[in-house]
């Protein structure tokens, strides 16, 4: 049979976004992919430049749609480390139950939206469900649904609610009965097995030649986590393991993806609970804003010369941040801003590893590396 | 007897037209032709009723499908259960009753109190479980919901028919009338019940899988005239899956028949209920045949897991991406039809027909015998028929929100590795179910009973044979037949 060119996108189910993959078919096999990104190129890192340290977090959370309490945080760690800020404790704690909750909501959008990738749109449903559940605690941290502008530089916006203890430890609780609702469905599925077992393949040192992080790496038996071998937060007085899974010999297949992110967000509810826990001053104290105890007094100027950098990670990989001060004269606005995408380097590596499949397996192997287009472009 | 009851329409159709002859005699030079006529007029009369019944009855279906599925994935919702179609549920609880007068109300209330109390959904987490119901409206005798389905259909009407620029024009027009005429064309000999069907030759099973196999070919040329890569590559699919899954068909009901000793639909049904005690269903003596007539169906009527023609994460939505406005609606409709006529079929070869389950048995009851013999005195034995139909497709759409697509080569893998042997051993076991067992009485208790049993005990020892330690360890647990990777360069050179 003849070969073919197949335009997926930029309109397209398999996409998650907007981006176009051009696959190569030979009947039903994919010969050759060439991933086509930069459709909503937006100049983030540009407009930065003409914004002050405090104007750019809004901007960060606009990233990425699915996740984007973990970006504004990036970018404000890497602000500290430009401004020289020491933070509060407890401000870390905060935010790293702000982080974690938006962590697992993520995750559960990513299994929402795969699921229906392979035909089945009830877990789309349940996952939903239980993603309403953190979206309703992030409301109650950052007062919106999507774009939460959290984290300030040297803290935090707010304290935790009152009552923000109880009700995140009995979400956070019901979640974790709740995951394995997933697990019947999917897991004791043969059909869910057979299309996401063998299939996929992304060999671990391939991976690492790529750059590819977080849970895509963790899934081919790399134990490399951000938050566990550079701790940047509070994760280090915390205990835990990131999740890794044990991959075969051929690397990490759809499955293995899907587990990992599996057991990271089970590993993630029991972060925020020992975190509940653990925070100082106790859960359910209530400081106002702007409290030393929340935030620390941050310079509003960096000056030419001084650079920030932080490396963060992000639900779908290593996210860093490069500031270097100095911008306008009064120093003011940061020079230029860089931003490390991890999706921008695993889309393409994920489309190389889609030859050799069918057809039917593009959206499975692409659904299972989790793309988000909105941090992809900037 | 099942046979016959007060619903018979075929009767009453014979009389009316009868009448009417008579009456035209001497009214007319062709009064000599009377018999011919009315026997014409009857069959018209016939089909057309029919068409009526079959509309009416695949709006069942539509609804449920909305209906069921939403009450499937809204698991731990406040509209999982049934009856909060007509009372509402979680914080939304409509007592419609209490507004009847003279307070016949009352014991309404009393029973949906009871679910309520007893029975309604746990709600530990106000603000999550309980979303409320928000279309009740509580009109519950509505059927909320099926009015959209009138909205959905005049949105199609009113819409513009477009096709692509380049597609091949005759074609592209020719194909959904391929589809939708044949689809229709299966209910000519689908009885609805002893007396109302729109033919009934003898060889009525031949003519029906015949009229099945025609649909893939409009599919095929639909996919082939858009003139558009995703609805080629799922005409292409289609063809093979269907293919691959009408043989195991064709064989399984090649097995109902020489059970039966007939090839005709209407003698299949009787042939499960016609002896006064000791009727058995075909399911009970050839649970294997439903189970690959279940698959193969579904298979052919396109549901999941087996929708990889329309696949909607890869293909779009696969040989009719490119069908519009109504000719993208009566494809739907015939989509529909379809499952409705294997749902009818299924209930008529292996669930005994219009036949109530233990009816005979019921009505020699001592003492409820005569409630019972009242009971199919007055309602239609075509409701049962109904009612076994749609109930069926409630299991389609139980499988449709439980299970995921499986990719086309093992689709196909299934289908000739598994489906077919299998529907031969069916057949096997049927020629000695006849030939060695049937003496032309009622069956002897002992043989559905044991076959039953071997059926549950195998169904059982299958869903627990897993490795549980290698799921533990490996989370391994099946054996997956891996896809060799296609090397570009090391493909053979076909222009050289």
């Amino acid at each position: 049979m003849a070969e073919m060119w197949i335009s997926m996108g930029p309109q397209h189910p398999m996409t998650h976004g907007l981006w176009t993959l051009k696959v190569k078919i030979d009947g039903e096999t994919i010969v050759d992919t060439i991933p086509d990104l930069g459709y909503i190129h937006r100049g983030v890192e540009k407009i930065c430049e003409s914004r002050d340290f405090t104007q750019i977090t809004p901007y960060c959370d606009r990233l990425c749609y699915a996740s984007a309490n973990t970006w504004s945080h990036s970018y404000i760690y890497a602000a500290e480390n430009l401004l020289e800020v020491e933070v509060p404790e407890r401000a870390e704690y905060i935010r790293l139950i702000a982080v974690e909750i938006q962590r697992i909501a993520s995750h559960l959008m990513w299994l929402g939206a795969y699921c229906p990738d392979i035909g089945n749109l009830t877990a789309f449903v349940y996952c939903l469900r239980e993603r309403e559940m953190m979206l309703d605690l992030l409301q109650e941290l950052g007062g919106s649904r999507m774009h939460y502008n959290f984290p300030r530089i040297g803290g935090v916006k707010r304290d935790l609610p009152h009552g923000f203890a109880m009700r995140c430890r009995a979400k956070v609780k019901l979640f974790l009965q709740r995951i394995h609702e997933y697990e019947a469905l999917l897991d004791e599925s043969t059909i869910f097995l057979i299309r996401t077992q063998g299939v996929g393949y992304a060999k671990p040192e391939e991976m690492v030649n790529h750059g590819v992080t977080g849970p895509n790496l963790r899934a081919g038996g790399v134990n490399y986590d951000v938050r566990w071998a550079h701790p940047y937060s509070v994760y280090d007085e915390l205990d835990w393991t990131p999740s890794v899974e044990r991959s075969s010999v051929k690397g990490a297949d759809c499955y293995d993806r899907y587990r990992v992110r599996l057991d990271e967000m089970k590993t993630s509810a029991e972060l925020i609970l020992q975190a509940l826990d653990g925070i100082p001053g106790g859960a359910e104290t209530f400081h106002e804003s702007g409290d030393p105890a929340l935030i620390a007094k941050a310079p509003a100027r960096a000056s030419d010369g001084q650079t920030g950098f932080h490396h963060f990670e992000d639900p779908r990989g290593e996210s860093m941040f490069y500031l270097a001060g100095g911008g306008d004269e009064r120093g003011k606005n940061p020079y230029r801003v860089s931003i490390r995408s991890p999706m921008f380097i695993t889309i393409p590596y994920a489309a190389k590893c889609m030859i050799g499949y069918k057809i039917a397996d593009v959206p499975a192997i692409m659904g299972s590396f989790d793309p988000c287009i909105g941090e992809t472009d900037r | 007897m099942a046979a016959d009851d007060w619903f018979d329409v075929r009767g009453a159709v014979a009389w009316v037209t009868e009448q009417t002859m008579d009456k035209t005699i001497g009214m007319t030079r062709f009064w000599e032709q009377k018999y011919w006529l009315s026997e014409f007029s009857a069959e018209f009369a016939m089909a057309g009723i029919i068409f009526v019944v079959t509309m009416l009855a695949v709006l069942g279906p539509v609804w449920m499908e909305r209906k069921l599925i939403a009450r499937l994935m809204d698991h731990r919702g406040s509209t999982i259960a049934i009856r909060s179609l007509w009372t509402g549920e979680g914080n939304i609880r409509v007592e419609w009753w209490k507004d009847l007068p003279f307070g016949i109300g009352v014991p309404i209330g009393w029973i949906n109190g009871f679910l309520w109390n007893n029975f309604g959904n746990e709600s530990s987490n106000p603000k999550v479980t309980q979303v409320g119901n928000r279309s009740y409206a509580g009109w519950w005798w509505a059927l909320p919901g099926m009015i959209n389905n009138f909205a959905d259909f005049t949105k199609f009407a009113i819409k513009e028919h477009m096709p692509p620029r380049d597609a091949d024009q005759v074609t592209y027009e020719v194909a959904p009338f391929i589809i939708i005429s044949t689809t229709l064309l299966v209910f000519a000999f689908i009885p609805y019940g002893p007396s109302l069907y729109a033919a009934n030759p003898d060889l009525s099973l031949v003519y029906m899988m015949a009229i099945f196999g025609i649909a893939p070919l409009g599919v095929f040329f639909a996919g082939w005239a858009s003139n558009n890569k995703y609805t080629l590559i799922g005409g292409m699919r289609s063809a093979a899956q269907l293919t691959a899954y009408e043989i195991p068909l064709l064989v399984t009901v090649l097995g109902i028949a020489v059970l039966s000793g007939t090839l005709n639909i209407i003698e299949i049904a009787e042939f499960q209920m016609n002896n006064t005690l000791g009727s058995v269903w075909n399911i009970f003596l050839m649970p294997l045949g439903a189970a690959l007539f279940l698959i193969t169906m579904i298979a052919e009527v396109e549901r999941t897991p087996f929708d990889m023609p329309e696949a909607e994460a890869e293909l779009v939505e696969g040989w009719w991406t490119e069908y519009g406005g109504m000719r993208w609606g009566l494809l739907f409709a015939s989509e529909y039809l379809r499952a409705l006529a294997a749902c009818l079929l299924f209930s008529l070869f292996f669930l005994g027909g219009w036949e109530f389950p233990f009816e005979d048995s019921l009505i020699a009851l001592p003492l409820v015998g005569g409630i019972f013999g009242a009971l199919f005195q007055v309602v239609p034995h075509s409701a049962w028929l109904l009612m076994k139909a749609w109930l069926v497709f409630g299991f389609f759409i139980w499988v449709r929100a439980s299970l995921h697509r499986v990719r086309t080569d093992q689709i196909l893998e299934f289908g000739w590795r598994y489906l077919l042997p299998l529907s031969v051993i069916q057949l096997g076991l049927s020629i000695w179910l006849r030939l060695g067992v049937y003496d032309g009485g009622p069956w002897p208790l002992v043989v559905p009973a044991l076959i039953t049993v071997v059926a549950v005990v195998l169904f059982v020892v299958l869903v627990l044979d897993e490795d549980e330690e290698a799921l533990a360890e490996q989370r391994r647990p099946y054996h997956v037949s891996e896809i060799n990777k296609a090397s570009p360069g090391a493909r053979i050179n076909l222009e050289d």
